[in-house]
């Protein structure tokens, strides 16, 4: 792609989250959405083949659903409220209607279908940007209005999401679905805790976005795309092996890697609350998700997959240089000691 | 027939859009499209939104649906579909035409048939007033209101149009 339309239509998708998330009039929002949609299909179809045409067309048709929903909420909620500003949503229908529309742009079940076919679709870049910077504007609306949201329907949503992520990614292994699955199973953790403490899924969101960043990195770093081209990491450059089962291992959710941080504040926050079957349903839950991580670890950095004589001994050619990956990997893995500073959030 | 005009003129409109929906070759499409734009607009124009109107006739069928017609008409078929080419095209015709003419026997004989299911009335969908102080109109106010006031929402919809423009040449540009 030329070099100058690229970075238009990049700076396009970020001005699009930046309206989303600086609008106060509900049309803006709308326009974000649409403006982050639009721009974001080119770069989805950086490569020019079917596999890529189809995928971002099956992204483009779920995401337009979704803000023709959310545009029928806003026109309910000014039917209702007379006022196009964003504090709460003042009716029921409208803020059932507003949830639905925002985890379809989510990928909450029941409208994750979507995330691992275009996932896969796409390139290891892209799929980069469309699982961490897309889930940006969605879940800033949330968070605006979340006195709001209907719990029942939110709280079904991320626990049936947490089941489906992790129960879904246990027969993959395509890397980029198995992100996926995780992306869903992590979207279902944040929206969890929405209503009773927002703070917290913007803590959630921050440190997935980190590690999510960091696997991809690594993948986009070794080139893989599988989880048999993943166990030749050890040949080509050694220390991502180590860093790979770092960075997996916190993904899981073990203490005392970052991604413990998240979990550990979301259980207590819903106990507080007095739920006690809920966090715990959610905890089993987040096993399966650790159950494929390690899986991946298992065959990258911890045994040596079987693979013929000539993949032990490659050539190693010039290797990519990945701008920001060692501050990302040591702040995706050793954050756990900063968890009192996490009341900056607020 | 002048107090049913809005009644003959929706009618119109439905038929219209039974028309694309049923879809044969765009060319036929865009044909029932400017139809039932002119049509919306008469129903919008009898209810005092006479500058609404007016702009879906300018923009809509005068710029848009043109635009649409030059582009369908240098990608159309030899064979273009029309509505009595095609067996399901016909089918889904008819049918919306059926249930239009029962709707519309709904509205007129509802006295002298006795019907199972009733509406609720119009309730929310009731059309609020434009507001007119009768000195001057509301809505061209609002123009001038977008350029002085709403110069944000001109500065994004208008980058948002030429993003557009640019993502639609690069997706089909290809290789």
């Amino acid at each position: 792609m030329n070099p100058l339309i690229f970075t238009t239509i990049l700076m396009t998708v970020l001005l699009g989250t930046m309206i989303v998330m600086m609008s106060s009039h509900w049309l803006m929002i709308w326009i974000g959405f649409e403006m982050n949609l639009l721009a974001i299909i080119p770069i989805l179809m950086k490569k020019y083949n079917p596999r890529t045409m189809e995928a971002s067309t099956k992204y483009f048709l779920t995401q337009a659903t979704a803000s023709m929903l959310l545009m029928m909420a806003i026109i309910i909620n000014l039917m209702h409220s007379g006022q196009w500003t964003i504090t709460k949503v003042f009716n029921p229908t409208a803020s059932i209607i507003m949830t639905s529309a925002l985890a379809m742009k989510l990928g909450l079940t029941p409208f994750h279908f979507w995330v691992p076919e275009v996932t896969q679709g796409i390139s290891l870049t892209s799929g980069l940007i469309l699982l961490t910077w897309q889930k940006l504007a969605p879940m800033s609306i949330l968070y605006q209005i979340s006195p709001s949201i209907n719990l029942n329907i939110l709280l079904t949503m991320a626990v049936l999401s947490i089941l489906v992520g992790g129960w879904g990614g246990l027969n993959q292994t395509q890397l980029r679905k198995i992100m996926a699955y995780s992306s869903i199973a992590h979207m279902g953790w944040m929206t969890a805790v929405l209503v009773y403490n927002p703070t917290l899924t913007m803590l959630n969101m921050l440190i997935y976005i980190m590690m999510t960043l960091t696997m991809f990195m690594l993948f986009i770093h070794s080139s893989s795309t599988t989880t048999l081209s993943l166990s030749h990491t050890w040949n080509k450059t050694p220390l991502t092996t180590t860093l790979i089962l770092i960075t997996l291992l916190s993904m899981g959710g073990l203490p005392p890697l970052s991604g413990f941080m998240p979990k550990w504040m979301i259980i207590q926050e819903l106990t507080k609350n007095n739920s006690i079957i809920l966090p715990t349903l959610m905890a089993i839950m987040a096993l399966l998700n650790l159950y494929f991580y390690m899986r991946l670890t298992y065959s990258t950095s911890l045994t040596m997959f079987p693979s013929t004589n000539n993949m032990k001994m490659k050539w190693q050619f010039e290797t990519k240089r990945i701008t920001l990956l060692p501050p990302l990997i040591v702040m995706s893995s050793l954050l756990l000691p900063l968890t009192p500073m996490l009341s900056i959030l607020d | 027939m002048m107090t049913y005009i809005v009644f003959i003129l929706s009618v119109i409109f439905v038929v219209s859009f039974v028309g694309f929906s049923s879809k044969p070759s765009p060319i036929y499409g865009g044909l029932v499209l400017i139809v039932s734009g002119g049509v919306g607009c008469g129903i919008i124009m009898n209810f005092g939104g006479s500058f609404l109107g007016l702009m879906v006739f300018l923009i809509y069928l005068g710029g848009m649906l043109v635009v649409f017609g030059y582009t369908t008409a240098m990608a159309t078929e030899q064979y273009p579909e029309v509505w009595v080419s095609n067996t399901t095209v016909m089918g889904v015709f008819l049918l919306g035409l059926l249930m239009e003419v029962m709707l519309v026997l709904y509205v007129l004989k509802s006295e002298e048939v006795g019907v199972v299911f009733k509406f609720s009335g119009v309730g929310d969908w009731a059309i609020y007033d434009i507001g007119d102080s009768g000195v001057f109109s509301e809505e061209i106010m609002g123009v001038a209101a977008l350029y002085s006031y709403g110069a944000w929402v001109v500065i994004v919809t208008g980058w948002s149009l030429f993003v557009g423009v640019l993502v639609i040449l690069e997706v089909t540009r290809g290789d």
